[in-house]
């Protein structure tokens, strides 16, 4: 069945706390500015590390006010990101009203280590581990009882009381699934509330997910797999989807979060404008490696949520593309969009968002969602800035200023660790939202 | 789509071995497996635990297992044993279409876990290292242990052990209310058309100090496993905790009848809410399952695992809306976490194909608050005519408010 049969599902509310961005607005602005997120990492001493000396920070300022606004006893940074994202979204999408029933919740929290996501939170951490191995050895019992009456990090077993503050704040129960699906988490989760949706359990749908985790210890782990950023020049030339001098990814702290609904849904409550629909995916788990891609599974992908959309490669107008900047990530995906789109290659235009925020892991695919939603509602396809020598192994069509044209439908990959693969397509809607024009200074 | 969701094979790695069967032998039995066992230090664990033979997970031998061996940890290789266990008990032959199959594991990170140990002792000699830290940390910390703990990893093994490549996610964590949140996942991915069949894998593998430590904070881990120490027992003192492990493989009624395979029981619905409290959501969550299966539940296999207020709490709601026999695996081997539902269920399946109910472990005098619980105790409790098991699963922690629900029935054979 595709999704031409069935119940269609839009996109009604966006909601973003990134690098580049504490709102939607300004996000957006970012993204057709070029302007990027990505500073040095001197918050610890990286220098002996051989790669990932950058990272795409959240603004102190951004921070701050996130703090002050979520910040609570018994809460975790990453759930003050996500609640931060979710209010936005839920307000752009206006909801409010009486509770019709549950509601779903797909979300998903990249695990920071067991010390908390600052890198001062780590060195704590691990000054701790110093001196109670020193006073206590491996004893079970004594470090038991010494950890008995401490408070320990939420990171430690990773609970969240996320989804029961949602409920709580939404007034609705909430068919909750907290999700894990390493760097394609957050299409995925776009993927399951769609089919939440779809099984008619639920009108409404909230995709949320954040990630802050540049700690000495996941750095020194991104380092030893070599998949970091070895890049010395500019921060802000760091992260370079599809150019050829690509070294390596760059960790970003960063929150994205969707309203999805049953258009029916969207319509019983007076919502006439959205921002697009979810028209199909593909999801797929590769064997043949653990960790790098595999360009007939991007192929696969691809080519199913096009099916499940009822679409032909030539309908499509843009590729807002998984390019996280690793020597093979970007060549594979262009690759398998060569097998795909043939000719039109040349034609094609491709964003990567990437290139300004670093890569948010699960909150990349949600992040950049609203950067395809966008793109449909105004007609732009933002440059990709950083691509200045643009790599002939992989052949994309990347634009340095923003391109204006009717999009009416974007592909979007994102791929992860475990063999993950995930495609999706979105349709511009029939009446989409008026984004607000961007003044194009400050590029 | 309105076809049944059919079990057609379980795996189950627990205290009590290989298998769902020789679990339900140990409960029918009313031995528990808690007890004081060192851990990975040599010495005791300050709490009662189960803990599985690692000697049961053999890593498989052979390509492609061989070269992918390094990136599996202890986690990992009970992961691929129970689903291997699942996958043959399933009879799956290789001209299933591996794309119409996928993936759903119920599981946490692990890669703190397996670092327990170790890390420690590196921040110890980290104080006196003239590295940077990240230096430090990016020599001294063992190859690929950070992409070890990741979920994906794991599902990733289980799509070589099953063939399955249609997808692979996790739900993560005690979100997913002890699996169901997994089951529930693969519920929506057969029902909606996109697969056949899913393998549903859930793994607590792996009792670090800390985590016990901080779950110990949470809810109140329990310090003896002694009788009088069990699920909805007067004196219960605290949630008894083990490793464990279960694989589902559950099917399209029409694609398991069409290979001709043993249909086990029947998932007939599956959901985790949350709602601003715990008892809201299990309220919603056994309402739905009640209300989606095709014969009254005759069992409640209850989540109920020694903690005072959670086993009352679920108590009270549920006899709100069923009263009916009531049992409990974690008197025998405590709360496997995310895996735990998924072991009930496998346990479930047996109790319907045996006609019998086994007792809760160390359960000796029931609550006098659950006034009408109808808990199995001493041996095993025929249940002529039990068509259908009630399956409930809360998540842990203080203010967590998730909780899920299962209708289980009984299955037709081939």
């Amino acid at each position: 069945m595709n999704s031409r049969d069935g119940m269609q599902i839009v996109i009604s509310g966006l909601g973003v706390v990134t690098p580049i961005g504490a709102s939607v607005e300004e996000f957006w602005a970012s993204n057709l500015t070029g302007r990027s997120g990505i500073r040095t990492e001197d918050r610890m001493d990286l220098s002996e590390l051989p790669c990932g000396w950058m990272a795409g920070l959240i603004p102190e300022p951004d921070k701050e006010a996130v703090r002050a606004r979520w910040g609570a006893d018994g809460r975790s940074w990453g759930d003050c990101l996500l609640h931060a994202a979710v209010d936005q979204a839920v307000s752009d999408a206006r909801l409010g009203g009486a509770p019709d029933g549950p509601a779903g919740l797909v979300w998903a929290r990249v695990w920071p280590g067991p010390s908390g996501s600052e890198p001062a939170d780590y060195v704590r951490h691990f000054a701790d581990l110093a001196g109670r191995y020193q006073a206590l050895g491996d004893d079970p019992v004594a470090v038991a009882r010494y950890l008995h009456d401490k408070p320990l990090p939420l990171e430690t077993v990773d609970l969240s009381r996320f989804p029961s503050e949602l409920a709580e704040t939404l007034g609705m129960p909430l068919i909750a699934t907290r999700l894990e699906a390493t760097c394609a988490g957050g299409l995925r989760a776009i993927a399951e509330a769609a089919r939440l949706l779809r099984s008619g359990k639920v009108g409404m749908a909230i995709v949320a997910a954040s990630v802050s985790r540049n700690t000495p210890y996941v750095l020194s782990q991104y380092g030893q797999l070599m998949a970091l950023s070895r890049w010395t020049g500019p921060a802000a030339q760091a992260s370079m989807p599809f150019d050829r001098r690509r070294s390596g990814m760059v960790i970003n702290e960063s929150a994205g979060a969707l309203v999805l609904e049953t258009a029916a849904h969207a319509a019983s409550r007076g919502l006439a404008q959205v921002y697009g629909r979810v028209a199909g995916w593909g999801l797929a788990v590769g064997t043949d490696h653990m960790t790098a891609p595999n360009v007939s599974a991007v192929e696969r992908v691809m080519r199913t949520a096009l099916d499940q959309a009822g679409l032909q490669p030539g309908s499509v107008d843009t590729v807002n593309a998984h390019g996280t900047s690793t020597k093979l990530n970007d060549v594979t995906e262009a690759r398998a969009m060569r097998r795909l789109f043939g000719e039109r290659m040349a034609d094609l235009p491709v964003c990567a968002v990437k290139s300004l925020t670093g890569h948010g892991s699960a909150a990349s695919g949600v992040v950049e969602t609203a950067v395809a939603a966008l793109t449909m509602c105004s007609g732009i396809v933002p440059p990709v800035v950083t691509c200045t020598e643009p790599d002939p192994a992989c052949g994309v069509n990347i634009s340095l200023t923003p391109v204006e044209m009717p999009v009416r439908r974007v592909l979007k990959n994102s791929f992860g660790f475990g063999g993950q693969y995930a495609s999706m397509v979105f349709e511009r809607a029939d009446n989409p939202r008026i984004i607000p024009p961007v003044a194009m200074t400050g590029a | 789509m309105n076809e049944r969701i059919a079990l057609t094979g379980t795996g189950v790695l627990t205290a009590a071995g290989a298998g769902a069967g020789p679990l339900f032998e140990v409960m029918a039995a009313g031995q528990t497996l808690l007890g004081t066992w060192p851990g990975r230090s040599g010495k005791p664990l300050p709490w009662p635990t189960s803990l599985i033979d690692p000697g049961q997970a053999p890593w498989p031998s052979g390509p492609p297992w061989n070269s992918v061996r390094k990136y599996a940890n202890p986690t990992a290789h009970i992961a691929v044993s129970t689903a291997l266990q699942a996958v043959a008990a399933a009879g799956l032959a290789g001209d299933f279409d591996a794309l119409r199959g996928g993936i759903v594991m119920a599981v946490s990170s692990s890669g703190g876990d397996e670092l327990s140990d170790l890390m420690p002792r590196l921040a110890v000699a980290a104080q006196t290292d003239a590295r940077s830290l990240p230096r430090f940390l990016y020599d001294e910390v063992p190859d690929y242990s950070y992409i070890r703990g990741i979920p994906s990893q794991l599902g990733q093994f289980a799509a070589m052990a099953s063939g399955f490549s249609g997808s692979n996610v996790a739900v993560y964590g005690e979100a997913g209310a002890g699996g169901l949140g997994a089951l529930a996942l693969a519920h929506r991915l057969i029902g909606s058309g996109e697969l056949d069949a899913v393998l549903v894998i859930g793994v607590a593998g792996q009792l670090s100090v800390s985590n016990l430590a901080a779950l110990d904070q949470q809810d109140g881990l329990a310090e003896k496993a002694l009788p009088g120490c069990g699920p909805f027992d007067a004196g219960r003192a605290g949630v008894l905790a083990g490793q464990g492990a279960a694989a589902l493989m559950v099917e399209r009624e029409s694609t398991a009848r069409s290979r001709g395979a043993d249909i086990a029981a029947f998932v007939d619905s599956c959901e985790v809410l949350a709602a601003a409290t715990r008892r809201q959501a299990l309220d919603l969550a056994v309402g739905t399952a009640l209300g989606s299966m095709p014969a009254p539940a005759g069992l409640w296999w209850a989540s109920a695992c020694g903690s005072v207020p959670a086993d009352l709490e679920e108590y009270e709601v549920v006899s709100r809306h069923l009263t009916v026999q009531a049992t409990s695996s974690k008197g025998t081997i405590g709360t496997a976490f995310e895996a735990s539902a998924l072991i009930d269920i496998a346990l479930s399946a047996q109790a319907l194909a045996r006609q019998e109910t086994p007792p809760v472990g160390l359960l000796a005098v029931p609550d006098t608050q659950m006034t009408d619980l109808d808990a199995v105790t001493g041996g095993c409790r025929p249940a002529d005519g039990l068509a259908g098991v009630l399956v409930t699963a809360l998540s842990h922690g203080d203010s967590s408010g998730a909780a899920g629900a299962a209708g289980i029935s009984k299955g037709t054979g081939a």
